[in-house]
Order: C-alpha cells, then structure tokens, then sequence
C-alpha cells in the first residue's frame, strides 16, 4: 500500500507493508538518524516526533502515521544548521557514544516547545524514555536546561 | 508482522464494525498498536484502524467524564476536568506509566481491548468504578469489571465512563516494582469515599497477583461505615493477605505477594489518614 507522510516538512509518499513499523520504513528510506535498538519500545533510541510528539517509531505501525508529520533530529537540525539543543548537548558533555542522541533531542524538543521553563524533574520525566549508558544523564538534564535558557533569551530559535 | 496483508482506515464505527463482522477472528482493531506490534498474533491478517472514528476526546457532562477510546494516556494526563476527579489519581497515573514516549501512543481502548494480566490502567478504572461504552451494531453501556471478566469478541470500545458520583471520592494506587517502568509485582488501586471522618464506600482492587485485575467486594465492605482510623486499616491489613488470591510466578512467589497485599494495605492507610506508621 502506499501511503504520505510529512517527513522533516517535505511531503513523502512510501510504498509500505500494511504491518510495517515506522522506524524500518524511515531507515529503508535513508533516515539514519533514526537509531534503532531494543524494538519494544523501552530504549527511546527511535523515537520521533509525529505531529510534534514523541513516539516511539519501532512500536508505531507506519500505516499509522499516513497524513501525519514526523520530524526526525535531522529535521531539528543538522550539522550546518544545528538546533540549539544538540550545541547544549556537546558544550555540556551530554554526548559520548552519541547513539542515545538523537531520541534524546528528539524528545528534549518535544518538551522546549511545549514547556519552555521545565524544571529538573520535568525534563527527567519527558526524558524517561531514553536510556543513556554513557553519561548517566545529568549532563543530559544539565544540556536541556542550558538550551532552555538560551532559547528563552530569545537570540537563538 | 509479516502476515499481516490488510491496514484498513475505517471511517466510522458502523463500517469498523461491518468490516470486523465480515473478515471474522482474521481482524483486529487497532487502538494505539504497541500491543498489536509487541505481541504479534499470526492468525491476524487485517488490522482495522479506528482513529479516523471521532473516538479521540474527553467530554465532562453532569452525568461525569467520557474518555473516547482512542484517546492517549498523554491526553488524560493533561485533562483538567479528569485531574479533578477523585484526586486525581488516573491523570496522575496516566502522566507517569511506562514510558514518555509511550504514554503518546497507548490509548485507553487498546488497553482495555488487550487487558494484560500486567497492565496498570485497568485496575485503577475498575477501581474508579468506570463502565464502558461498547458498539456492535447498537450502542450499550456495561461496567467495565463487567466487561473485563466476560469480554465480547466484536464488540467495539467506543468509550470509558466516569461517573460524577465518584468525582469527590478519593483515588489511590500503589504497585510494587523492581524499576519505576517495570511490570507490577502487585498492583494495589482503591476508591474511597468518606463523610467527614466515616467511609461510606470503597472499591479496592488488586491486579498483578499475577492474574488480571480483580474487585475484592469483602475487603470493601470492611470499610464501608467504618471511621477513618489506622485501627481500621490495621484490621484490613490483618485479613487482607488471606482474602487476595496470588500466586507463584516467575516474578514473586505467592508468599511474597502476601506481604506486598499487606503493604500495599498500610500504603492505603498512610494515604487516607495522612500519617506514616
């Protein structure tokens, strides 16, 4: 079956299998930057935003998301253009193997655009689905509040 | 999924419910899908998609709170008139199970539907007292204890009640685990509804014993008229062991969630009475 989908805000048709998930279709379509690795849903490495919330892309069935818009963290930002949170999280160490990254971002954005002053518990509770094994996550939370503050400066978007 | 051969979008549950009658035990209704994908059942071929069915709200009414069935745990979370209601122990509940990304996904229907033995939204809506709005054909309204115990193939979960009856009455749910997102050991959800200092009504459920989610009308009526004292809750405490059936499991053993009943019972008094023991 062929369905659309907005990826990264440029309209992209697929041909799918009707019980495909979201995470294999993006990868076949040359989405690498979105990781897979546990498949059930527990380690937050897939997750993307569909229609601007995290989800976690290997438990969503694809034909799920047809007429939606998923943004990847590419769609956040790349490596010309990088989104303030992704310089956060290298100006404060919160990158080591770097896997975790972008479902990290990817929900750390979800949480700036609706909240844009979280505390440290709130970040930790938007982040609960995204398992680090590399920085013990304070440097994750430290990040995220970092970019908080620079975004509510209101000089970087 | 490999087998699966058919994603249908359904436009309305009369033609959800055309297409589940007409393609019989091959199709499956899909709520939020994690199930559907997690555990997958090679004997489904067709997986009906009710998201294009209006079944996406939570409406607030004199009778009480209508959650549709396709409607996210994130989306409960947030709900002002649902974070009122008894406490606010479901929208509490629902803002923390399992994972931020997951509570996007995982809808009040597609847990209801599947009802794992381990599933934590169930008990705590038994214990609220919540019926369900079922459609298969014509539209009936059932308890969903009800529901749980004599689940109907077919029928649709247009939507889970909350009556205002039980909008004052106090919400509590405590469950044991190893991690903050693992399954319960036990789960422990209750509704308490007092006057002043004397408890009128009660509803305790326990789930993860590791069965699914079951009412205990006698540890209730041990509360019902009884004032709200650590006395009281010492005597439940003293029977309630006895009265929950657990069993051994690769998780605990029955012994073991003896002791987690007993717990979970003292957790429930320090909560109603606002003291630690």
């Amino acid at each position: 079956m062929t369905i659309s989908i907005n990826v990264n805000t440029v309209e992209r048709s697929f041909d799918i299998q009707p019980g495909e998930v979201l995470l294999d279709v993006l990868r076949r379509e040359g989405y690498l930057e979105v990781k897979g690795s546990c498949h059930s849903g527990d380690c937050g490495a897939c997750t993307v935003l569909l229609d601007g919330r995290p989800v976690a892309s290997c438990l969503i069935l694809v034909a799920k998301a047809d007429g939606h818009a998923v943004t990847t963290v590419r769609g956040i930002g790349d490596q010309a253009h990088p989104h303030v949170l992704q310089e956060a999280f290298v100006k404060n160490g919160a990158v080591q193997c770097g896997y975790c990254v972008p479902g990290a971002i990817t929900s750390a954005k979800a949480l700036l655009d609706e909240n844009p002053d979280p505390t440290e518990e709130e970040i930790r509770l938007a982040m609960d689905s995204n398992y680090c094994r590399c920085t013990g996550y304070e440097q994750q939370v430290e990040a995220v509040l970092d970019a908080a503050a620079q975004l509510r400066k209101g000089d970087k978007k | 999924m490999g087998r699966i051969t058919q994603y249908y979008h359904a436009t309305s549950l009369e033609d959800a419910f055309a297409k589940a009658k007409q393609l019989g035990p091959v199709a499956a209704y899909v709520g939020g899908g994690v199930e559907l994908v997690l555990r997958r059942n090679p004997e489904i071929t067709t997986l009906i998609d009710l998201s294009h069915c209006g079944l996406d709200y939570i409406a607030a009414s004199r009778e009480g709170i209508e959650i549709g069935s396709q409607t996210t745990l994130t989306t409960i979370s947030r709900s002002a008139d649902i974070r009122q209601y008894a406490g606010g122990s479901l929208a509490w509940w629902a803002g923390h199970i399992a994972h931020n990304n997951l509570r996007d996904m995982i809808t009040v229907g597609g847990v209801i539907g599947r009802n794992q033995p381990w599933n934590d939204v169930v008990p705590h809506l038994v214990a609220l007292g919540a019926q369900v709005r079922l459609f298969d054909g014509t539209e009936r309204i059932t308890p969903l204890s009800d529901y749980i115990e004599a689940k109907q193939p077919g029928a649709i979960i247009k939507g889970v009640l909350l009556s205002a009856g039980n909008a004052g009455s106090r919400g509590f749910l405590w469950r044991f685990t190893r991690t903050q997102q693992d399954i319960s050991t036990l789960h422990f959800s209750a509704l308490v509804n007092c006057d002043g200092k004397v408890m009128t009504a009660a509803n305790l459920v326990f789930a993860g014993r590791p069965g699914h989610a079951a009412l205990y009308p006698r540890l209730s009526e041990e509360l019902v008229g009884k004032s709200l004292s650590h006395e009281t809750f010492a005597r439940l405490a003293e029977m309630a062991p006895d009265l929950v059936e657990v069993g051994t499991d690769l998780r605990a053993t029955g012994e073991f969630r003896r002791e987690l009943v007993r717990a979970a019972i003292v957790n429930l008094d320090e909560h109603m009475t606002g003291v630690a023991q």
